[in-house]
């Protein structure tokens, strides 16, 4: 069982953490709790149910999508400080993408439903933790918009 | 000597009748003699056999997109402006072969074509010279003789030209050089100037050569009535020119609106044909053609004139740099009467108007100067084409450039992915030896055109090119065994400023082949270490069968004084490393930047974001070196090819601060 000491100072290790005020992380870490994972655990499916939010504090985890006739693409790989799981905030909740543990990794959890009902009556902590979550989404929406470019893909041959 | 000193100061009289005397005496000395005459509808330049080739009788006139020879009432022989063509044809021919290459048994050998240590085309005489195209010559000599490189051929052709000047009379409607500050008097630059009057021509000297020249004539001092007509005659011409434009503005206007919505209208009606940049007499924008027999054992290589209009001009194996004409026509105005002037100290614009007579749409440039870049039709002060520039052109270039290509040997190779690979080669050249981190050489195969490689390790007996197969030249790089030769010419621009590293933070970032020029850097970063604070090296690939060096990559991760990060865009499930982009290696790292500098390489893109990340961790932007891709071809300045604004990026880069590419590094199509 994690102390709640532990948990705040987990948590302020990485940049979504430290960027938080003091105050939140500490109404964060109340409510939170450390957890490991063995390499080649599946942490989330694509598509269900998604009941938790959790910052990496230490590992690597490779966040996945399956191509029929492809097989697994690795789009992105997850690293501490990052945040999993932010469809446990946003409806309906499901899983966008399935993620597997690369190295041996801990995070901390936050279950789904209690943190949203904790930001819903406290809106001074939601807008701490809802700027941090959007700065995690936005960093990766645009980082997806640079891969997209495929920049170091080599041209059509030329005609020759 | 008094005789002497009395020719120069006098002007003389030569009868028109007696003008075949002064053309003798030019043939006397074995010079072939250009000069104007009238073929195909124009009056054209030609050799001459004599007076009677000249166009007695005719003038011309020309307006946006249309020119015509005329009759004249009279018979005088030089009183029309210019036609499509300059004395540039024959100092600076569109083809002109310069090198041979050979494979022999002892390997690749590549030589001048002219077997004589001092190359000496037939000496010309050009008469009928305009004020105007004194200028565009006078601007070309800088260009092609003022250095860091000289081109030898030019050297050769210009060095035997006399030139016979004519005052203008009778300018056309697309003459501007009163605005450009180069005519129509003639004031420098001429070896003899002639007035022409009905009945002949004032004669004055310009030059020793051009004393002894008419000194041989005997000629009698002009009379004074002779002498007012004259004055008449270039006053008239000016006269007829109306008011200057405006072109105070010019400089700086046109590189302040590369967006402007003029470049995309004139690019409505510009057919992107080359015809302004093939009849303008300052441009020298060239390619080199390679021709070869059928074994390819020997193969001559042509340089022939190109045009910043052609689609090809700015092209990469990964794309042209300016693919719309918008972007070709913005670089050819831009160039012609902004950035000439950061680049050689003056306008590249002499006035001539052949660009507005010869373009088939009918574009004239005074009226896109107006729109695009402020020019307005107020009188002023001129600005002088050959005056001094306010402003000391771009000259952050190396002393010398080597111009030759040497054989080198290759000592082996690797594979580095499916189409790149490393060349290991050996060379005693000591030039080669001593090129810097970040600097290029051409490499070449005889009958192949030769390709910008970046050097991507200096060792005491050699060097290594890492080369990616993007088309027919490199691929035959690529495939070059142990024991086989290549010519290498180099090394070539700015490299890395290495001491830029001392007592600093040092940040790398690389994508894709863009490792290769950045690894004698990281080479430079282990042999000073101590001298270095952190050592950060963050590298990008596309998947994880694309990266480079992988080997050495590994080593270099497994040291604790050098921070080694690796991602890649895409990967499959075997990969168990980063996937993500390169920035997101460090866009969250808690290091400081405040005392780093930072080394990029990578596509443009990557550069940009890889940029603004590194200048939100403290990185400034004269702290943030970057090295572009742009179609090198001659590698020191003569070409044209490369240019991105006011720069060569093969002699003032490749390796450029952020500070100093400024917007040129943002802009679409520069």
């Amino acid at each position: 069982m994690s102390t709640r000491s532990t948990v705040d100072n987990a948590l302020a290790s990485g940049w979504f953490g430290a960027g938080l005020t003091d105050a939140a992380r500490a109404h964060l870490a109340d409510m939170a709790h450390l957890t490991s994972y063995p390499i080649g655990e599946v942490v989330i499916r694509e598509g269900q149910a998604i009941d938790s939010l959790a910052v990496v504090v230490e590992g690597r985890l490779a966040l996945r999508l399956n191509v029929p006739g492809r097989g697994a693409v690795t789009v992105l790989t997850i690293e501490p400080g990052d945040v999993i799981g932010w469809s446990a905030l946003i409806p309906p909740h499901r899983a966008t993408s399935t993620i597997v543990v690369l190295e041996p990794t801990s995070v901390v959890e936050l279950e789904g439903a209690a943190l949203r009902a904790r930001l819903d009556e406290d809106p001074i902590l939601a807008a701490a933790v809802l700027w941090r979550l959007l700065d995690a989404v936005a960093r990766r929406l645009s980082a997806t918009r640079t891969q997209l470019l495929d920049l170091f893909a080599q041209p059509d041959r030329e005609p020759w | 000597m008094a005789q002497a000193i009395a020719s120069t100061n006098v002007p003389r009289w030569l009868p028109a009748d007696q003008l075949d005397r002064l053309i003798d005496v030019l043939r006397a000395d074995g010079r072939t003699i250009i000069g104007p005459t009238v073929r195909d509808g124009a009056i054209v330049l030609a050799e001459i056999q004599g007076a009677a080739d000249l166009p007695a009788g005719r003038g011309d006139e020309a307006s946006p997109g249309r020119y015509r020879v005329t009759q004249r009432e009279d018979s005088r022989r030089f009183d029309h402006a210019v036609g499509p063509m300059s004395p540039k044809r024959w100092t600076f021919p569109p083809r002109a072969p310069i090198r041979l290459g050979r494979r022999t048994s002892a390997g690749v050998r590549f030589s001048g074509v002219d077997p004589r240590p001092t190359p000496r085309p037939t000496p010309l005489a050009f008469i009928g010279v305009r004020a105007c195209e004194l200028a565009a010559i006078k601007i070309q000599d800088h260009v092609f003789l003022d250095g860091p490189a000289v081109d030898g051929d030019y050297r050769a052709r210009r060095a035997s030209a006399f030139l016979v000047a004519v005052e203008c009379a009778t300018p056309t409607s697309t003459c501007f050089c009163t605005s450009m500050g180069t005519g129509p008097e003639v004031t420098t630059g001429f070896d003899v100037v002639l007035t022409e009057l009905d009945d002949g021509f004032i004669v004055r000297v310009g030059s020793p050569a051009g004393v002894t020249v008419v000194d041989a004539l005997s000629l009698s001092p002009a009379d004074g009535s002779a002498m007012k007509a004259a004055e008449a005659v270039v006053a008239g011409a000016r006269d007829a020119m109306g008011s200057p434009m405006n072109m105070e503005n010019v400089h700086e206007g046109l590189q302040a609106s590369p967006e402007h919505p003029g470049w995309a209208a004139v690019a409505e009606r510009c057919l992107s044909c080359t015809n302004c940049t093939l009849v303008c007499p300052t441009c020298f924008c060239t390619s080199v053609v390679e021709r070869s027999d059928l074994d390819g054992s020997i193969s001559t290589s042509e340089r022939t004139w190109d045009s910043c209009f052609n689609e090809g001009f700015a092209k990469v194996a990964g794309g042209s740099f300016r693919p719309l004409v918008k972007d070709r026509y913005r670089q050819w105005l831009t160039h012609k009467f902004s950035t000439w002037w950061d680049q050689f100290g003056s306008s590249g614009c002499v006035g001539c108007g052949r660009c507005i007579a010869w373009c088939p749409a009918g574009i004239d440039v005074r009226e896109e100067l107006a729109v695009i870049g402020g020019v307005g039709p107020v009188p002023m002060p001129q600005l002088s084409v050959v005056a001094a520039a306010t402003e000391a052109p771009v000259t952050i270039s190396p002393g010398s450039v080597p111009a030759a290509f040497v054989t080198v040997h290759v000592d082996g190779s690797s594979r580095e992915t499916a189409d790149t690979m490393t060349l290991h080669l050996n060379t005693t050249d000591r030039r080669l030896l001593a090129g810097r981190p970040g600097q290029f050489v051409m490499a070449t195969l005889p009958a192949f055109s030769a390709a910008p490689i970046s050097i991507s390790r200096f060792r005491s007996d050699g060097l290594d090119l890492t080369i990616r197969a993007a088309g027919p030249a490199t691929r035959a790089l690529t495939e070059l065994e142990r024991g086989s030769t290549l010519g290498v010419r180099g090394p070539l621009g700015r490299g890395w400023p290495v001491e830029e590293m001392t007592g600093r933070d040092v940040v790398i970032v690389a994508g894709g082949v863009g490792l290769a020029p950045l690894r004698p850097l990281i080479d430079a970063c282990l042999a000073e270490r101590d001298a270095l604070g952190a050592v950060r090296i963050y590298l990008g690939a596309r998947t994880p069968t694309d990266r480079l060096f992988v080997e050495e990559v590994g080593r270099l991760a497994l040291r604790m004084d050098i921070e080694v990060e690796e991602t890649v865009d895409r990967a499959g499930p075997v990969w168990l490393g980063r996937v993500g982009i390169v920035t997101q290696l460090f866009d969250h790292a808690t290091w400081d930047g405040r005392n780093a500098v930072a080394f990029v390489c990578g596509p443009e893109r990557m550069m940009q974001a890889t940029s603004e990340v590194l200048f939100s961790r403290g990185i400034d932007v004269d702290r943030t070196w970057v090295t572009l891709e742009r179609n090198m071809s001659c590698g020191v300045g003569l070409c044209g090819h490369c240019q991105l604004g006011k720069f060569f990026v093969c002699k003032d880069g490749p390796v450029f601060s952020l500070a100093e590419l400024g917007p040129a590094f943002t802009t679409d199509g520069l």
